[in-house]
C-alpha cells in the first residue's frame, strides 16, 4: 500500500520532467505554426504581420515564460488552446481516447488470446514439427511491417472482394456498436498480427525456461499430471515476461498507432500526435505527449502489480 | 571454435546459422559493391521492369536492378540493426541490472527516467534526433538505440528482480560471495535466455522501425537503399510492380527467421539449466 | 501480368468475400445516406477557415466552396464575374471600378455591400492580420464606395495583374460584421455555393448548399469531405462505392483510376511548377556558366517520365499556357552533356564539385525520385550531389532562410505573370533571399509587364523575360504536373482548372 502510494507521488515529478523535454524540444524543431500555417508563403510577411501572427500563436515570448504560462494554466486544470482545434486540449484529446484505448484493448486481446496458447504449444512440443510451424508462422508476423499488412488488407478485400469497412467517418462504440466493431477489427487485427507474433515466442522461449527449472520437475516427479504441471505451475512463472512484453506494447499501443491510424484513417491519438506535430500545435503536442505519458506510467504501474501477484517471492520495495 | 561447433550441432542453430552467415554474406558484397549490377544505376529504358534473366528481381522505378540494391540494403539494414541493438542491449542491461541491483531510490529514478523515455512518442523523439543530427545513417542508429533502450532496461529488471529473490543468490551471498561476483556469475548467466530472445525480437522491431523511419523520410537517406526503404517506397506500386514489394518482404522475413533460429539455439547452449538438464 | 492473375484469382472468391462481409458486420454496398449528397475524400485536410490567411492547398480548396472573391478565374484563366458583375481600368489604369451582384447574399442573409468589400481589403491590408497575399494589393492606396453596389479601388500605380490577384479566395469578401466581432476565423461566413455546417479538423467537413446563392441552385444537397491520409485507401474506398469523388496528388496512385471501370480520372495541367531552386549566392553556383552547365545537363523529360511516370509537361519558366513560350526555344532546354561539361571547364569547375540539394518528404510525393533522377544526370559532368529530405516544416524553415544549396520544390503558379513571380523576380521582391538572384533586365521586365495594359505588348514583354530567366538559370523549371480528381461514373459536371479549383462542384450532380 505504501509502495502504491510512493509510486503514486513520483507521477507529478515524472509529467513535470516529460513537460519541460517536450515544451524544449518541439521548439528545437525548425519550423512553428505560422510556417506550417502558410507554408513558403510565410516568406510574404512583413515583420509586423509575423510578430502579429507570433502573438496570436502566443510563440511570442521566450519558451520559460511561454511554459510558466502553460504551468500556470495546467495548476487551473486548463491544458491549453489548441491553434488548430480552437478547442481545449483536453477536449480533443478525450474525443480520441475512447478510439485508442479500444484498438489497444483489442489489439491485445487478440495477441494474448492466438499468443498464449500457440507459445505453450510449442514450447511443450519442443523441437517438432509443429513448433517449428508455429515459430514460422510467429516470424511472419513479427516481420511484415504494419503497414503492409494494412495495405495488403485493403487492396484485398476492396479489389478482391469488393467490400470495406466504412472509411472516413468513424463511429464510436455506445452509438453504433456493430459499425464501430466492423471499423475496428481490421486495423486490431493489423496491429495484433505482430503483437500475438511477439506473445507467441516470448511465452514459447519462457514456458521453455520453466519446464527445466527444479521445482516444475520436482511438481512432475510428485505426481501431477503433465497438464496439470504446464497450465497450474509453469504458466504464471512463465508469464511474468509475457506480462513485461504486453505492458510495453500495450503502454505504446496507448500512444496511438500513427501509420495504421493513417492507412485506416482512423482518428486516434497516434494521428493527432503527428498531425499536432507536423502542424506545430505546441499545445496540443504537449498536452497529448503528457496524457500518453501518464497513460504509460498507469501501465507500467500495473505491470508492476501483476509481478508481485505472478511472483510472490518478489516484494516490491521492501527489501 | 567449441561455441561454432555446439551451434551447428544444434537442429535450429543449424538452419538459423546458414541463413545468418548467408545473410552477412550478402551484406558484405553489397556494402563492398560487389553486386549483379551498380545498385545505383539507373538503366532508364528498363524502368519497372519484370523479373527476368538480366534483372533477377526486376528494375525499380528509376530502373535500378533491385537484386542489387536489396544486397545493398541487407547490408544497410544490418549496420543499422546491429549497431543500435548493440547499444540499446548495452544500456538497457546496465541500467536494468543497477536498478535491479541498488534497488530503492535507484531504482525509482532509473525506472521513472525509462517511463519518460518510453512515454514520448517515436516521432517527436526521432524528428528531434533527426533535426539536431540531420538525417542519415547515424542518426537512425542513435534514435532507434534511444527508443529500444528503456526495454532492455524493463526486460533486465524483472527477471533480475525475480532472480535476485531466488534462493541461490541469497546462499551464495551467505557464503561470502562478493556481489561483483554474483552479479556476472548467477544474474547475468541467468539473464542470458531473456536477453538473446529479446535481442532477436529486437533485431526483427529495428529492421522494421527503420522502415518506419524511412516511411517517414528520416532514415536511410536516397539513392542509398534500406529494406525498410525498399519496402516504403514500394507501397503505391503495390498493384503496378508487386516485386518491388515481395522481395525485400521475403527478404527482412527470412532474415528475422534466422535471428529467431539462431538465437533460439544459442539460448540453449547459454542457459545452465539447460545444460544441467542435458547431463 | 502477375496483377491480372491475382485480379482474377481475387474475384473466383467474390462469394465467400460476401459472407465475410457480412460476418464482419461491413456492409458491401454502403447505402448513402442522401442520394444527392456528394462523398468526397482528400488526404490532407485544410489548416483553417480565415480565407485571408490560409495558403495551403487544400484550405484554398475548402474555401473556394463557401467564400467568394470579387472576380473568379474560369477553366481558360479568363476573368469572369464573381461578386462582381462588371469592372472597369480607368484609362491611366490608376482606378479600379467594380459594380457588385444586387443578388449576393452572405450565408447570415446580409446582402454583400461596397462595406464590406472596403473592409475586407482593408483587413488584408492591415499588418495585424497576417495576410501572405497582402504583398500583392500594396499599390492600393485607397478605397471610395460611392453607393452599396460600386466600389473604386484607387492604385498608386498602374497595376494590371491585380486583378488576376483579386480572383484569389485568399481576396474573399467576408462581412464587416465579422471583421468587426474578430470572428472570421472561427465562424466561416460567406457569400459561395456551400455552407460549411461542421469540421473536425483532420477528419472530415460536412457542406450544404446554400439555398440564396447569387449563382443559383447547386446540384447536390451538401457535400462530405472525408479526410483519409493515406491515398491508396481513398482508391480502395472509391471501389467499394464509398466514396463518390476525391483529390488526388500521387500520380502514381492516380495512373491507377483509370484500370477501375466504375471510375473516371480527370486530369488538367495546372500552373504550378516542378524546379530545382538553385542557390546562386553559394559558390560554384554563383557562375553563370555552372548554373547553365547544370541546365544543359539535366534531362527533363526523363525527370518527368521516371518521377511522374510521365504525366506531365516540361516547362519553361512560365506556365500560364496564353503566355509560355515552346519549351524547345529556350536555352539547354535539349540536353547537352558535351556543352556542360565545356561550360563547367570553362568556369574552372572541370573536375566537378559536390552539394546538398534538400527535399520535403512527400511535398510534393515525387520529391525525392525528382532528386535522384537529378542526381544520376548530374554525376555525368561531375556534380556530386547529395540528397536530405526532411520533415515539410523543417525544409519550408531552410528554404525561406535560404539556406540551401539546391533544393527540390513544387511552386504554386499564379494566373499572372507578375502575381507569380514578382515575389522572387524583383529588386524588392520579398522572397528575393530565396531566389537570391537579380538583375536590371529582370527587374524592368517585371515593371513594363505590370503596367502595360495591351495584351498583346504584354505577352512580347513576357515572352523575353521568361527566355533571360531560362539563359541566366537560378533555377532548373523542370515540369508542370496534372491535377488530380478521380470520379464515379455517375458524377457528371465536374470542370476541372489549372488553378486546381474545385469551384466547379457547385454545378456537380449525380445520377
Amino acid at each position: 500500500m505504501t509502495y502504491l502510494l510512493r509510486r503514486l507521488a513520483v507521477f507529478p515529478l515524472v509529467l513535470i520532467g516529460v513537460s519541460i523535454v517536450v515544451f524544449v524540444a518541439i521548439r528545437m524543431v525548425p519550423g512553428d505554426a505560422i510556417t506550417a500555417m502558410l507554408g513558403t508563403e510565410a516568406g510574404l510577411l512583413t515583420p509586423a504581420q509575423r510578430e502579429a501572427l507570433a502573438a496570436y500563436f502566443g510563440i511570442d515570448q521566450p519558451w520559460f515564460v511561454q511554459y510558466g504560462r502553460w504551468l500556470a494554466g495546467l495548476l487551473h486544470g486548463n491544458l491549453g488552446i489548441s491553434s488548430t482545434y480552437g478547442k481545449p486540449v483536453l477536449d480533443v484529446i478525450l474525443e480520441r481516447f475512447p478510439l485508442t484505448l479500444e484498438l489497444a484493448l483489442l489489439s491485445m486481446i487478440i495477441a494474448l488470446v492466438v499468443g498464449v496458447p500457440a507459445g505453450v504449444f510449442a514450447a511443450t512440443h519442443n523441437e517438432k514439427f509443429s513448433d517449428l510451424g508455429v515459430r514460422v508462422a510467429a516470424m511472419i508476423g513479427q516481420s511484415t511491417p504494419n503497414f503492409v499488412l494494412a495495405l495488403l488488407i485493403i487492396y484485398t478485400l476492396s479489389a478482391g472482394f469488393g467490400v470495406l469497412p466504412a472509411m472516413g467517418e468513424f463511429s464510436p462504440l455506445w452509438q453504433d456498436p456493430l459499425r464501430n466493431l466492423g471499423q475496428l477489427i481490421l486495423p486490431a487485427i493489423t496491429l495484433g498480427f505482430a503483437f500475438a507474433a511477439s506473445v507467441t515466442r516470448v511465452s514459447r522461449s519462457a514456458m521453455l525456461d520453466v519446464l527445466s527449472d527444479d521445482y516444475v520437475r520436482t511438481a512432475r516427479s510428485k505426481g501431477v499430471s503433465a497438464r496439470g504441471v504446464i497450465w497450474r505451475h509453469a504458466l504464471p512463472n512463465a508469464l511474468i515476461p509475457v506480462v513485461t512484453l504486453s505492458g510495453i506494447e500495450f503502454g505504446y499501443l496507448l500512444g496511438g498507432a500513427v501509420i495504421v491510424e493513417q492507412i485506416y484513417a482512423l482518428p486516434g491519438l497516434g494521428r493527432l500526435v503527428l498531425d499536432a506535430i507536423l502542424q506545430r500545435d505546441y499545445a496540443l503536442v504537449q498536452g497529448c505527449v503528457l496524457f500518453i505519458a501518464f497513460n504509460f506510467m498507469i501501465v507500467n504501474l500495473l505491470v508492476d502489480l501483476t509481478y508481485v501477484a505472478l511472483d510472490p517471492r518478489i516484494r516490491l520495495g521492501e527489501q | 571454435m567449441r561455441m561454432l561447433r555446439a551451434v551447428f550441432a544444434h537442429p535450429s542453430g543449424r538452419i538459423g546459422g546458414v541463413i545468418v552467415a548467408l545473410y552477412l554474406l550478402l551484406a558484405v558484397l553489397g556494402l563492398l559493391g560487389l553486386t549483379p549490377h551498380n545498385p545505383l544505376m539507373q538503366y532508364r529504358i528498363d524502368r519497372l521492369h519484370a523479373p527476368d534473366s538480366t534483372y533477377w528481381m526486376g528494375t525499380d522505378l528509376f530502373g535500378r536492378d533491385v537484386a542489387s540494391r536489396l544486397m545493398m540494403g541487407i547490408g544497410q539494414s544490418f549496420t543499422v540493426a546491429f549497431f543500435s541493438v548493440a547499444f540499446a542491449a548495452l544500456a538497457g542491461t546496465v541500467l536494468g541490472l543497477a536498478a535491479a541491483w541498488f534497488g530503492r531510490r535507484w531504482d525509482g529514478v532509473l525506472m521513472r527516467l525509462m517511463d519518460v523515455l518510453l512515454a514520448f512518442p517515436a516521432i517527436l523523439l526521432a524528428l528531434l534526433i533527426v533535426a539536431v543530427a540531420g538525417p542519415g545513417t547515424r542518426t537512425s542508429i542513435v534514435a532507434i538505440a534511444i527508443v529500444y533502450t528503456p526495454i532492455f532496461t524493463r526486460v533486465v529488471r524483472g527477471p533480475a528482480l525475480s532472480l535476485k529473490a531466488r534462493e541461490f543468490v541469497d546462499a551464495a551471498r551467505t557464503f561470502g560471495s562478493s556481489s561483483s561476483y554474483i552479479l556476472t556469475r548467477h544474474l547475468l548467466l541467468n539473464l542470458v535466455a531473456p536477453l538473446t530472445v529479446q535481442i532477436t525480437l529486437a533485431l526483427a522491431w529495428a529492421l522494421l522501425t527503420e522502415a518506419g523511419l524511412s516511411f517517414l523520410g528520416l532514415g536511410t537517406q536516397p539513392p542509398a537503399a534500406s529494406l525498410g526503404l525498399m519496402l516504403s517506397d514500394s507501397r503505391n506500386l503495390m498493384e503496378t510492380a508487386p516485386w518491388l514489394m515481395i522481395f525485400p518482404g521475403v527478404a527482412i522475413m527470412i532474415s528475422i527467421l534466422g535471428f529467431n533460429l539462431l538465437g533460439d539455439a544459442l539460448r540453449d547452449i547459454f542457459d545452465p539449466r539447460m545444460r544441467r538438464a542435458i547431463a | 501480368m502477375v496483377q491480372h492473375l491475382t485480379r482474377k484469382l481475387l474475384s473466383g472468391m467474390a462469394l465467400p468475400g460476401i459472407a465475410l462481409a457480412a460476418m464482419l458486420g461491413i456492409a458491401a454496398v454502403p447505402v448513402q445516406a442522401s442520394a444527392a449528397t456528394l462523398h468526397m475524400a482528400w488526404s490532407q485536410d485544410a489548416t483553417g477557415l480565415d480565407p485571408h490567411k490560409q495558403t495551403a492547398f487544400s484550405s484554398l480548396r475548402l474555401l473556394e466552396l463557401i467564400y467568394e472573391p470579387l472576380v473568379r478565374v474560369d477553366a481558360s484563366l479568363q476573368i469572369v464575374p464573381a461578386i462582381a458583375t462588371s469592372w472597369q481600368f480607368s484609362p491611366d489604369g490608376k482606378e479600379l471600378t467594380f459594380k457588385l451582384d444586387p443578388k449576393a447574399k452572405f450565408q447570415n442573409g446580409a446582402t454583400v455591400t461596397s462595406a464590406d468589400v472596403k473592409a475586407s481589403f482593408e483587413r488584408i491590408l492591415d499588418e495585424k492580420t497576417g495576410a501572405a497575399a497582402r504583398a500583392n494589393f500594396l499599390s492600393i492606396a485607397s478605397i471610395d464606395t460611392p453607393d452599396p453596389a460600386t466600389v473604386v479601388f484607387h492604385l498608386s500605380q498602374p497595376d494590371v495583374p491585380i486583378l488576376t490577384a483579386m480572383s484569389d479566395v485568399n481576396a474573399a469578401i467576408v462581412p464587416a460584421s465579422e471583421i468587426a466581432a474578430g470572428s472570421v476565423g472561427t465562424k466561416a461566413i460567406g457569400s459561395g455555393p456551400f455552407k460549411l455546417d461542421k469540421w473536425d479538423p483532420n477528419a472530415k467537413e460536412v457542406l450544404s448548399a446554400n439555398k440564396d446563392w447569387a449563382g443559383g441552385a447547386t446540384g447536390v444537397d451538401g457535400i462530405e469531405i472525408s479526410v483519409l491520409p493515406d491515398e491508396t485507401a481513398i482508391l480502395a474506398a472509391m471501389r467499394t462505392k464509398q466514396i463518390d469523388f476525391a483529390l488526388l496528388n500521387d500520380p502514381l496512385v492516380a495512373t491507377l483510376v483509370p484500370k477501375e471501370a466504375s471510375l473516371q480520372l480527370n486530369r488538367v495541367p495546372v500552373l504550378a511548377y516542378h524546379v530545382l531552386q538553385l542557390n546562386p549566392s553559394r559558390k560554384p553556383m554563383t557562375e553563370l556558366k555552372v548554373r547553365q552547365a547544370i541546365s544543359c545537363a539535366i534531362d527533363r523529360q526523363e525527370v518527368l517520365d521516371t518521377a511522374s511516370l510521365g504525366e506531365g509537361k516540361v516547362t519553361g519558366p512560365l506556365t500560364i499556357p496564353s503566355l509560355a513560350t515552346d519549351p524547345s526555344q529556350l536555352f539547354c532546354y535539349k540536353r547537352d552533356v558535351e556543352k556542360a561539361k565545356q561550360l563547367m571547364s570553362e568556369a574552372g569547375y572541370a573536375d566537378g564539385f559536390s552539394a546538398t540539394v534538400i527535399g520535403a518528404t512527400g511535398e510534393p510525393p515525387t520529391a525525392a525520385a525528382e532528386a535522384q533522377v537529378i542526381q544520376s544526370q548530374l554525376a555525368e559532368i561531375g556534380v556530386k550531389l547529395d540528397i536530405k529530405m526532411m520533415e515539410l516544416n523543417v525544409y519550408v524553415d531552410a528554404w525561406l532562410k535560404g539556406d540551401f544549396d539546391m533544393a527540390i520544390a513544387l511552386n504554386g503558379g499564379r494566373a499572372d505573370p507578375y502575381t507569380m513571380y514578382n515575389r522572387y523576380w524583383t529588386k524588392a521582391g520579398n522572397l528575393q533571399k530565396v531566389a537570391n538572384y537579380i538583375d536590371d533586365t529582370l527587374d524592368s521586365q517585371m515593371q513594363q509587364g505590370r503596367a502595360e495594359t495591351d495584351p498583346a505588348k504584354r505577352k512580347a514583354i513576357f515572352a523575353d523575360f521568361e527566355k533571360h530567366l531560362a539563359e541566366v538559370s537560378p533555377w532548373i523549371w523542370l515540369y508542370t504536373s496534372y491535377s488530380y480528381t478521380a470520379q464515379q461514373k455517375n458524377v457528371s459536371g465536374f470542370v476541372p482548372t489549372p488553378t486546381g479549383t474545385l469551384f466547379s462542384l457547385s454545378k456537380v450532380t449525380i445520377q
